[in-house]
């Protein structure tokens, strides 16, 4: 069928082979940003990373930087900030900088699992309804999905809590990612949507894959993004939820906890008298946590749109 | 006096994160008031982003890095945003390449047209109404349509309106970024029709973007050949035509071919185009021309004036200078690169080949219920053919035609409302109808189908190994090397070697020639009996059109699959099919050896989609 192309005649020509006409190549083109790469080339995410990475540190050795047990009550009660009690100490006599240490051992740990939990049930449930569109699968899952859009979430989790016999972690961590998965499933459901009528699709279904393959391991690398994206809106979620269940007193009180410190601090009416350090320490390292995990946030946000690279 | 002069024009990308590249280098051109200007290349030529650059709406990491461009006079390369406000749609305006969604949804048509015409004009009021319905007038649309919000309308209906939005101030000069790409050819033929007798009332000055040489042929004054952000060849139409200097051009013209002779040919331009962000040495087509000789390797080649045009090539100065034919020999017309032919020989012994596939009185009713009313439409009636064992059967028809039903039904996914469909497998006869679950799977496993968009079909996030090695897995449950192995053997059967080069790239690395290969070897790689192509060619460059056509005609030879062709090109289907149906709201039209189909069309329709192959010889 093919005529391979004529030799050329004239001494000046360099015959052109077939070979050398064989220029079917691959660009050169490197590949492109692994996601790691695009997340840290922007400023912002490198400083919440950075930040993050300093408190997991802290949490992870906490029992070599603290001084002191944060449950021991042998110090003097409410004394001001000295080399032995950095930054004072509680009415019980407890170190509040080794409460403060300690704390951030809860709160990430919560961030972690119940951002996890929310962000898989999330996923789950958002991709399964949104690749099964218009169906009686769908009708349920959509509907599912709306009445924990509708529920007020804070009064939920409070009643769960307060009504549960154990006070543990896990409760926490569960109670918040069954309270909060919602919103990103809908957001999942509709990008499915979008992406479950594409030709790569249709061209999985003629290679023999079954829907659960096309939904999870076609589909959802693509949206991968928003996967992350959500992750971190979770994380930061439940970690804000757990200290306001903390500090509303519906907490564990065997652990120590940035909410259970601020409890502590306002139940003992520590502005009233004046313990400035002890309700804005935990405060703080609070806020400061929320903040570097919407900088990281700021670089995902570059994963989905590479539009905003260029002025990261 | 010269309407636009561009005097030198880069461009360059610098993205923080890859190597800049000079996506425009030096181009120095100029149109006349009221001229019709042709731009030409293949994707990634520059084509596009030097028509952004000339209306100053390039966008970060892309700035214009050199050079200047002189609009009626006025220096507009560094021109601050506010008076280029004033120029843009007024003086210089556009019909944009995914112009498809360039009106606002929200906001409907009469709205948008009064905005322009409010902001650039005096005109109120009702004295804009009439000019609306001037405007649309002129582009032949029913002004009731006036109130219509853009969704309503169909493709071809938005293009009129955007080409109408373009005109509405009386513009100078007009960008046209490959206004038509996605269209019908029918549809296509006659909005282009539509802007070149509105061009010669007028006197707007045109430039015309596009990767198709013959609709650029049939409507330019003069044409500019783009190749590497670089202008290779400018000259008139008729000259361009009559003697191509560049090789680059000839490779460009000989994809059309006469689809009415006993024997096509079509040539195509193999390889793809250089990576900008690299520095070359030599001339940048030299690498993919049939024509080159040392020198091209060596040095780069100026834009100088040759027979009345401009030209960038060696040969084609040498061969011209005194004596230069005997020692570089005559000039030639044609591209000597590869080339796809078709005889009439072979078409007739393919229809005596085996049926694989039957198409019994075939019809297909969608029945819609809104409200209490019940609205039945025939997307398909009556149609019966068959495909043979080693045989192409082109389904023509424009969109709308029923063929994409037709398709679905055949692949198994829907059912017909009347008649049969029969698959002559190897374990004997089955009715397709809407196969579900195991069955569709166990079916496809006879029937597969190449898509339209080679850009879309390859999942983004995998790696061509994975893509290709799931079909394997699913149906003929290979592992570890023995799949390994298949893999690179499927990759090698569509000529993507070193297979060991290709297996670990994503598909968006490789070009939309490429991408399409994939695809087939992935259909391949269930060792199908029946393949559905779903206009495979239509999103691709015309210069690469070729390559793909060939590959499918190879299968059909040494695999003996049957190939079901469904396009909307009576040109590509003479080149690969043996037999042709062409499709007329569902119902078959005409029907019968493709080159007899041709050469006496019978029916109107089958007339009207022969004209609207671009001819330019």
């Amino acid at each position: 069928m093919t005529t391979t192309p004529v030799p050329t005649p004239g001494e000046d020509f360099m015959p052109p082979t077939e070979s050398d006409l064989a220029v079917e190549q691959v660009s050169d083109v490197e590949t492109p940003d692994q996601w790691w790469q695009v997340i840290w080339s922007s400023k912002k995410a490198r400083v919440g990373i950075i930040v993050l990475a300093i408190y997991v540190l802290v949490a992870i050795f906490a029992p070599l930087i603290a001084p002191h047990d944060p449950l021991d009550g042998s110090f003097e009660p409410l004394a001001g900030p000295s080399s032995t009690n950095w930054l004072g100490t509680t009415t019980s006599g407890q170190d509040i900088a080794s409460q403060l240490i300690y704390g951030a051992r809860i709160s990430l740990l919560v961030g972690l699992f119940g951002g996890l939990f929310a962000t898989v049930i999330a996923t789950v449930i958002g991709l399964t309804s949104g690749y099964a569109e218009g169906t009686l699968l769908d009708d349920g899952l959509s509907f599912l999905t709306n009445v924990f859009l509708v529920i007020p979430v804070f009064p939920l989790i409070i009643t769960l809590v307060a009504y549960s016999e154990v006070r543990g972690l896990w409760l926490i961590v569960g109670v918040v990612a069954i309270t909060s998965w919602a919103g990103a499933a809908r957001a999942k459901r509709s990008q499915i949507i979008t992406l479950r009528n594409r030709d790569f699709v249709t061209a999985a279904k003629f290679s023999g894959e079954g829907t659960w393959r096309i939904i999870f391991r076609e589909i959802m690398p693509n949206m991968s993004s928003l996967v992350l994206a959500s992750f971190v809106g979770a994380a930061t979620g439940a970690i804000a939820a757990e200290a306001g269940l903390a500090a509303l007193g519906l907490g564990d009180s065997r652990n120590v906890s940035w909410g259970t410190m601020l409890y502590q601090s306002n139940a003992q009416g520590a502005i009233a008298q004046g313990l400035w350090l002890w309700v804005f320490a935990p405060g703080l390292v609070l806020a400061i946590l929320m903040t570097a995990t919407t900088f990281i946030n700021f670089g995902v946000d570059l994963l989905s749109n590479p539009h905003l690279r260029e002025d990261a | 006096m010269t309407l636009l002069d561009v005097r030198d024009l880069s461009v360059r990308y610098e993205p923080k994160a890859s190597r800049p590249l000079d996506a425009v280098q030096g181009v120095t051109f100029s149109i006349e008031p009221g001229e019709f200007v042709g731009l030409i290349g293949e994707s990634g030529s520059g084509k596009t982003t030097l028509g952004t650059a000339l209306l100053r709406l390039l966008q970060r990491p892309g700035r214009i890095s050199g050079g200047s461009i002189e609009f009626n006079g006025t220096d507009i390369t560094n021109l601050p945003e506010d008076e280029l406000r004033q120029l843009r749609w007024r003086d210089l305006s556009t019909v944009f390449q995914s112009s498809m969604n360039s009106l606002n949804p929200v906001v409907r048509v009469e709205g948008q047209f009064r905005d322009a015409i409010e902001q650039h004009s005096s005109l109120r009021g009702e004295a804009v109404t009439r000019r609306i319905r001037e405007l649309f007038d002129m582009v032949i649309i029913d002004p009731k349509f006036m109130t219509a919000f853009p969704h309503e309308l169909s493709g071809g209906m938005r293009q009129r309106v955007n080409l109408a939005l373009a005109l509405a101030l009386d513009p100078k000069f007009i960008l046209l970024d490959e206004p038509t790409t996605g269209l019908d050819v029918v549809v296509q033929h006659s909005i282009l029709e539509n802007v070149r007798r509105l061009q010669a009332e007028q006197g707007f000055a045109v430039l015309f973007i596009s990767h198709d040489i013959g609709t650029v042929l049939d409507l330019s004054d003069r044409i500019l050949v783009m190749y590497a952000g670089r202008i290779v060849e400018d000259q008139s139409a008729g000259a361009l035509l009559r003697e191509p200097l560049h090789p680059y051009t000839k490779g460009l013209l000989g994809s059309y071919g006469d689809p009415r002779e006993e024997t096509v040919k079509i040539t195509y331009v193999p390889g793809r185009p250089p990576d900008l962000s690299r520095t070359m040495v030599g001339c940048s087509f030299a690498p993919r021309c049939p024509e080159r000789i040392q020198l091209c390797a060596e040095q780069d080649p100026p834009l100088v004036p040759l027979h009345g045009g401009r030209v960038a090539c060696h040969v084609a100065v040498l061969q011209r200078e005194d004596g230069g034919a005997e020692r570089f020999g005559e000039p030639k017309r044609g591209f000597e690169g590869p080339q796809f032919v078709k005889t009439a020989d072979e078409s007739r012994s393919a229809l005596a080949n085996e049926v694989v596939l039957s198409v019994e009185n075939v019809s297909k009713v969608f029945e819609r219920r809104r409200g209490f009313t019940l609205t039945r439409t025939e997307a398909v009636s009556d149609v019966s053919f068959e495909l043979r064992r080693g045989e192409v059967t082109a389904l023509v028809g424009q969109s709308g035609s029923g063929k994409s039903t037709l398709a679905k039904m055949i692949t198994g996914v829907e059912t017909p409302t009347q008649g049969r469909i029969v698959f002559h497998g190897p374990d004997g006869d089955k009715l397709v109808s809407g196969f579900k679950g195991r069955a569709l799977r166990a079916y496809r496993s006879d029937v597969q189908m190449v898509f339209q968009d080679p850009y879309s079909s390859i999942n983004p996030a995998k790696r061509l190994g994975y893509v290709l090695s799931r079909p394997l897995v699913n149906y003929q449950g290979l592992k570890g090397d023995e799949l390994r192995e298949r893999v690179k053997e499927l990759l090698e059967r569509v000529a993507l070697t070193p297979a060991d080069r290709f297996i670990n790239r994503y598909g968006y690395e490789l070009s939309g020639g490429q991408r399409q290969r994939v695809i087939i070897a992935k259909a391949l790689a269930v060792e199908p009996e029946i393949i559905v192509a779903d206009e495979p060619i239509s999103s691709l460059d015309v210069s690469i059109r070729a390559e793909i056509l060939e590959l499918l005609n190879d299968l059909v030879k040494e695999n003996d699959v049957g190939i079901l062709y469904i396009t909307h090109d009576l040109l590509s289907a003479r080149m690969l099919s043996d037999e042709v149906i062409v499709l007329n709201h569902g119902k078959v039209v005409e029907k019968g050896p493709t080159l007899g189909v041709i050469r006496e069309p019978k029916d109107d329709y089958t007339r009207s989609l022969l004209d609207a192959i671009p001819n330019p010889f």
